[in-house]
């Protein structure tokens, strides 16, 4: 239990509003957005500076407290849920744009600053922050980075960690550091930035992210084809590809998103259909026409069923209009979603369809699937009711044997959502013995005292500091 | 749906329905859209905390807390995050609910109890003793002493929500109801028949709006009728945690407007639609299914309605004004009507329709939040404000007395040069006598 004194410094140093305790408080910072995790902080803690960051990792460091940093809880592993109970440190408050630099093509910001913001900032001077992860409207950059988020942009425009250059954080022995900056080669050292990129809040607390910034692209033009199996969708992404096309967004949905989507907004999706590409090509006006007239020589080829193409912006939103609405359409058919976060090399997109659908049929489970075809990418999302424990124990059946799959593919086991609590046994599995005892003595060296976010990514089971995990079920176990 | 056995801490009675709060995924993407979690940055104040917070209490992780009762009157009930939520849930009307339950948990003290039940289950209910005490005692401020009353023993109170009470008023007319014919005719080639529903506050406040309303419809082509023995819709009853009383409301509404024969049921005060929508969620015990059906199926918000069933525009006047349009939450959030209050400023010959940022974002008024929390009603209706400015628009349209109230008020508090008008103002110009 954390001790009143321990209180009364806490609000000493970052004033009475920033440090809450009180039951109600914890309850609601003791989840993400991952089901079935949630464990109570004992103390939640909003530090609006890089010096109150330091005096709370003080006081929790000498009280013994884990410390969990966390955003804006959007995380869909478990990386924010404070297993071990301890102080969860939320950086919502330090929100501030400090800088966007237009001659390096950089912005400097807190951790707290909305991706979105960001993007909107960043575009009112006529420049580009690509990352765009699904919770783009609320997610925090910090989070972003502390999780290496991807998007729908990723194919082409790569991830969060392409696009950080530099950090400034906190190290769990309190000291500062700096690493990476405006220079755009720095190859001084170990990369510690790439470390700490992904890291999920095990290594260090970010207190300052220089990201790079892109000349925004000029054209755009979108494309929404049917197929009458997955495979032949499979068949066109890895035909664009060779092509040696890379599309700016390239996004699947099979037959049971297309149906959940077409319940819930009634927009005409053919219910017959067994997938859907949304396929947008982008760069410099005179490229983007050749691609997008090879684009359609390719969906034509492999005689996709149905092809739109995207005359105005009006109308490309209206095509994109049902990718982006998979995730409601989905949500809303039962009272537990499981999206899952599977990715394998592009060319085996066709065989992965073909195993999820198996194994729903197999363990008897709705399970619709969207994602990123591009990138290999994809969300099965199983459909299902966490007051069912049969059902519950299929689904976890279900995401063992196909990672099971994806693995001996040469697939991995997140493409975006990190390890966190829900996949580190499937990470044992990814990369071996040997890759998880390096890991740790990564962990170890940066946190001998095992302070920061303990129990995720490799660190083994602990039944008996979790077992206050909400009943139900674990997504690993 | 069905009532499970997991009320846990709740009261068996008009207890938060189990699965609409299972469903939450916490996703957190209608943080963005709360205006107390604007204000406050605080997890428990935002729709996904109040939801986590209604769960535990039906697992039985918490007691129905102080902070529980707390947070359900914190929420606006501006239904933004249902509009933003992937999965359905209706964290305002789950809020609603757990108002309600709070006065099973904290009962009133003897004196806040009669001024409650006075003004909800004696004034509300009735319009003839509603418009006798209006006269001399003024609604907003017969609510405002409500509050006071009932918040007596932990008086927090900001001094400035009496002066905002009475700054708010606008000079009082005589009520509308007992002037507007029971019937009016359609002008030109008959459209159909249209029963009005009258609500309080625009009979009360704002009977001008209420007068075009029907003046614009009977132009249209139809019939109106307006029955006078209407009743309250019982939205504040709801917005205060009554049920009892919203659903005898309800029904005396419905067997009411039922009997008119009408083909349509129109409001021109956002809050009212939303509640008329919502008796099929309230009555759903009570009622026939198949009168309710009936009911819903011809409830209509008045832009709703002219847009669907298409503006006849010939003949009408000029209006060369430049208005910007503030959505009532209750007209976009809880009915989902967005698009045709544009469409009909925009079919009104000479205006200019010029979009505010964050169009849908709250006023701050919320039924009596606004004077309730008079510091953070404040605040968000500044940042409504602000948006409002830099339009430049002369007129700021809105659709809601709600609205009305608190933008004319912020308005001449920041000295800004902009009428306030109910949309049917404008129509109401556009149209000759």
């Amino acid at each position: 239990m954390i001790s009143q004194t321990a209180i009364k410094h806490l609000q000493e140093k970052l004033g009475e509003k920033n440090v809450l305790h009180e039951k109600e408080d914890l309850l609601v910072l003791g989840y993400d957005s991952t089901p079935g995790v949630h464990h109570l902080p004992e103390v939640v803690v909003y530090p609006t500076s890089t010096e109150q960051v330091l005096a709370a990792m003080e006081i929790a460091a000498r009280e013994g407290l884990p410390l969990v940093p966390r955003g804006s809880g959007t995380g869909l592993s478990g990386g924010s849920v404070p297993v071990r109970g301890g102080m969860v440190l939320t950086l919502t408050r330090m929100n501030r744009i400090l800088e966007i630099d237009e001659e390096n093509l950089t912005a400097t910001v807190e951790p707290g600053v909305i991706t979105l913001d960001l993007f909107n900032a960043v575009a009112a001077k006529g420049l580009f922050y690509p990352p765009d992860p699904g919770s783009q409207k609320i997610s925090t950059i910090g989070g972003n980075v502390a999780e290496n988020a991807g998007g729908l942009r990723g194919l082409k425009y790569g991830v969060t960690r392409d696009y950080v250059m530099g950090l400034k954080g906190i190290l769990p022995d309190r000291s500062l550091i700096t690493t990476g900056g405006k220079s755009v080669k720095d190859v001084a050292g170990y990369g510690f930035k790439d470390l700490l990129v992904g890291s999920e809040g095990t290594l260090g607390i970010i207190t300052e992210v220089t990201v790079k910034l892109v000349p925004p692209p000029r054209d755009k033009r979108t494309f929404l084809a049917y197929f009458n199996d997955v495979r032949t969708a499979g068949e066109a992404v890895s035909r664009i590809i060779a092509a040696r096309i890379i599309p700016s967004t390239m996004e699947i949905m099979d037959r049971e998103t297309i149906n959940c989507v077409e319940d819930y907004v009634k927009i005409g999706l053919p219910r017959q259909m067994a997938a859907l590409l949304l396929i947008e090509v982008d760069g410099h006006p005179a490229p983007v026409a050749e691609e997008a007239a090879e684009v359609r020589r390719v969906l034509e080829q492999v005689k996709a069923a149905e092809i739109h193409v995207a005359e105005t912006a009006e109308q490309a939103a209206s095509l994109a209009a049902a990718r982006r609405t998979a995730l409601s359409a989905l949500a809303r058919v039962s009272p537990t979603t499981l999206l899952e976060d599977a990715t394998v090399p592009r060319s085996r997109l066709a065989e992965t369809f073909g195993e999820i659908e198996r194994l729903a049929a197999k363990f008897k489970l709705k399970v619709g699937t969207f994602g990123h075809a591009g990138d290999g990418n994809l969300h099965p999302t199983v459909l299902c009711d966490e007051r069912n424990h049969d059902e519950m124990a299929r689904a976890h059946a279900f995401y063992n044997e196909l990672y099971e799959k994806v693995l001996d593919w040469g697939g991995t086991v997140s493409g975006e959502h990190g390890i966190g609590l829900a996949k580190k046994e499937y990470l044992a599995r990814q990369i071996g013995a040997g890759g998880v005892r390096v890991m740790k003595r990564i962990k170890q060296s940066f946190d001998p005292e095992g302070l920061l976010n303990p129990g995720k990514i490799f660190e083994d089971h602990d039944p008996e500091a979790e077992q206050h995990l909400e009943e139900g079920f674990r997504v690993s176990h | 749906m069905s009532h499970t056995d997991s009320l846990g801490n709740f009261r068996p009675k008009d207890a938060p329905d189990y699965e609409d709060v299972l469903q939450c995924m916490r996703c957190g993407f209608c943080l963005p859209t709360c205006p107390t979690y604007a204000l406050t940055g605080r997890e428990r104040s935002s729709p996904r905390g109040r939801v986590a917070l209604a769960r535990a209490v039906a697992e039985k992780k918490l007691e129905f807390t102080g902070a529980v009762k707390e947070e359900a009157f914190f929420c606006l009930d501006c239904r933004a995050c249902t509009t933003a939520c992937p999965s359905g849930v209706k964290a305002g009307e789950v809020m609603e609910v757990c108002r309600s339950q709070s006065h099973d948990f904290y009962p009133l003290g003897a004196i806040g109890k009669t001024f409650r039940e006075f003004i909800l289950q004696r004034m509300l209910v009735s319009p003839d003793l509603l418009e006798h005490a209006m006269l001399p005692t003024r609604l907003y401020q017969r609510l405002g002493l409500q509050w006071l009353v009932r918040h007596l023993g932990v008086l927090k109170l900001g001094p400035g929500w009496m002066a905002k009470a009475e700054g708010m008023l606008p000079s009082l007319e005589k009520p509308l109801r007992s002037q507007l014919p029971e019937v009016i005719p359609a002008q030109g080639e008959k459209r159909g028949r249209v029963g009005f529903f009258l609500g309080c506050v625009m009979t009360l406040l704002y009977p001008q709006v209420s007068r075009q309303t029907v003046r614009v419809l009977a132009h249209q082509g139809y019939e109106v009728v307006t029955p006078r023995a209407t009743k309250c819709c019982g939205a504040p009853h709801l917005s205060e945690g009554d049920r009892q009383t919203a659903r005898e409301l309800a029904l005396f509404n419905l067997e009411l407007f039922l009997a008119q024969d009408v083909d349509w049921i129109v409001t021109d005060c956002a809050g009212c639609g939303a509640a008329l929508k919502e008796y099929e969620e309230i009555l759903a015990e009570d009622a026939d299914h198949h009168r309710l059906a009936l009911f819903r199926a011809k409830v209509r918000d008045i832009s709703e309605f002219l847009a669907a069933e298409g503006l006849r525009t010939e003949g009408l006047r000029e209006v060369r004004r430049a208005v910007t349009y503030h959505e009532p939450c209750h007209l976009c959030h809880a009915q989902g009507i967005s698009s045709q209050p544009r469409q009909l400023l925009k079919s009104v010959p000479g205006l200019e329709l010029r979009e505010m940022a964050e169009s849908s974002w709250c006023c701050g008024s919320a039924a009596t939040w606004g004077l309730k929390y008079s510091e953070e009603s404040r605040q968000v209706l500044d940042r409504k404000l602000q948006n409002v400015a830099a339009t430049q628009a002369e007129i700021l349209v809105t659709a809601n007395p709600g609205c009305h109230l608190q933008l004319a008020w912020g308005v001449r508090q920041a000295d800004m040069p902009q009428e306030v008008r109910h949309l049917m103002e404008i129509l109401g110009e556009a149209i000759p006598d």
